[in-house]
């Protein structure tokens, strides 16, 4: 579920939800679902104008409940099997998605220079 | 018979005789554990708990990503997603089902199974007229008009 909510972390809504259609996993048609969703909602009552107008700001997943069962292998051993949950949350955004200008090497090294330089001796003349 | 059983006594006598030969000293004890628990004293085991930021680089690294797909077109003709190299899921479903009505009145025309008759079967819309080279066939009525997508000639 992670792995899909980082795919789609960024992404137009449109190009969302085509490419959790032709996903082979189990939570790309929850996600899928949950985003059609959103979309509804956002147009019915959160005053956006166009539903192809949205990105997706936001997407992680998280821990829910997990149902604690016996799982018996060979020789009277037993393991205990997770029923494993989980949430699902994500924010829209009206507009178009932000794009992540690439940090060169240089970029970085302009940063690390930049940080070396704002030290100070804090409590001195 | 006597000469068989005398040649049997004689040929198996051992070439050595007397206390040269010992049996061998049968180990009564086993040389494998008794327990399933003692065997693992000699399998791999990690020596140290990886680190969340260890697990993080292995979970999180590119090639364990998902990558985005770039062959998602929309269906010329109904408009919903498809990949390139596969027929469009909703054009298939549509047919599909018209089919499905299709080969129940098949099945209600000829009554059992394997009774199919040994012609070729034309399916006619409404307010369609058998042609002449439909003469011998055997005819489905379907009491719908003609979707666009099943052309007739």
């Amino acid at each position: 579920m992670w792995y899909l909510a980082k795919m789609i972390r960024g992404m137009t809504i449109e190009q969302a939800i085509a490419q959790l259609e032709f996903n082979d996993k189990k939570g790309a048609a929850i996600i899928k679902e949950v985003l059609l969703e959103a979309q509804e909602m956002a147009v019915k009552s959160h005053n956006v104008e166009y539903k192809s107008n949205l990105y997706v700001a936001e997407s992680f997943s998280g821990k829910g409940q997990y149902l604690k069962r016996i799982r018996i292998h060979g020789r009277g051993m037993f393991g205990i099997m997770d029923k494993v949950y989980c949430h699902y949350f994500v924010k829209l955004v009206e507009g178009v998605p932000p794009t992540e200008k690439p940090r060169t090497g240089f970029d970085q090294a302009k940063e690390y220079v930049q940080q070396l330089r704002n030290r100070t001796i804090i409590h001195s003349l | 018979v006597s000469y068989l059983l005398f040649m049997c006594a004689v040929v198996p006598a051992l070439a050595v005789q007397g206390p040269g030969i010992f049996p061998q000293p049968h180990r009564n004890e086993e040389t494998e554990e008794h327990s399933f628990l003692d065997s693992i004293f000699w399998m791999a085991a990690p020596k140290k708990r990886r680190t969340i930021e260890i697990n993080r680089c292995r979970r999180r690294n590119p090639q364990k990503l998902i990558e985005t797909k770039t062959n998602i077109e929309p269906c010329s003709e109904c408009g919903n997603l498809k990949q390139k190299h596969v027929l469009c899921s909703f054009c298939y479903e549509k047919v599909r089902r018209e089919t499905a009505i299709i080969r129940g009145q098949i099945q209600a025309q000829e009554g059992k199974p394997l009774n199919n008759p040994a012609v070729e079967t034309v399916v006619l819309y409404e307010g369609e007229k058998p042609a002449d080279a439909d003469a011998g066939k055997r005819i489905v009525e379907r009491k719908r008009p003609r979707p666009s997508w099943f052309t007739q000639y």
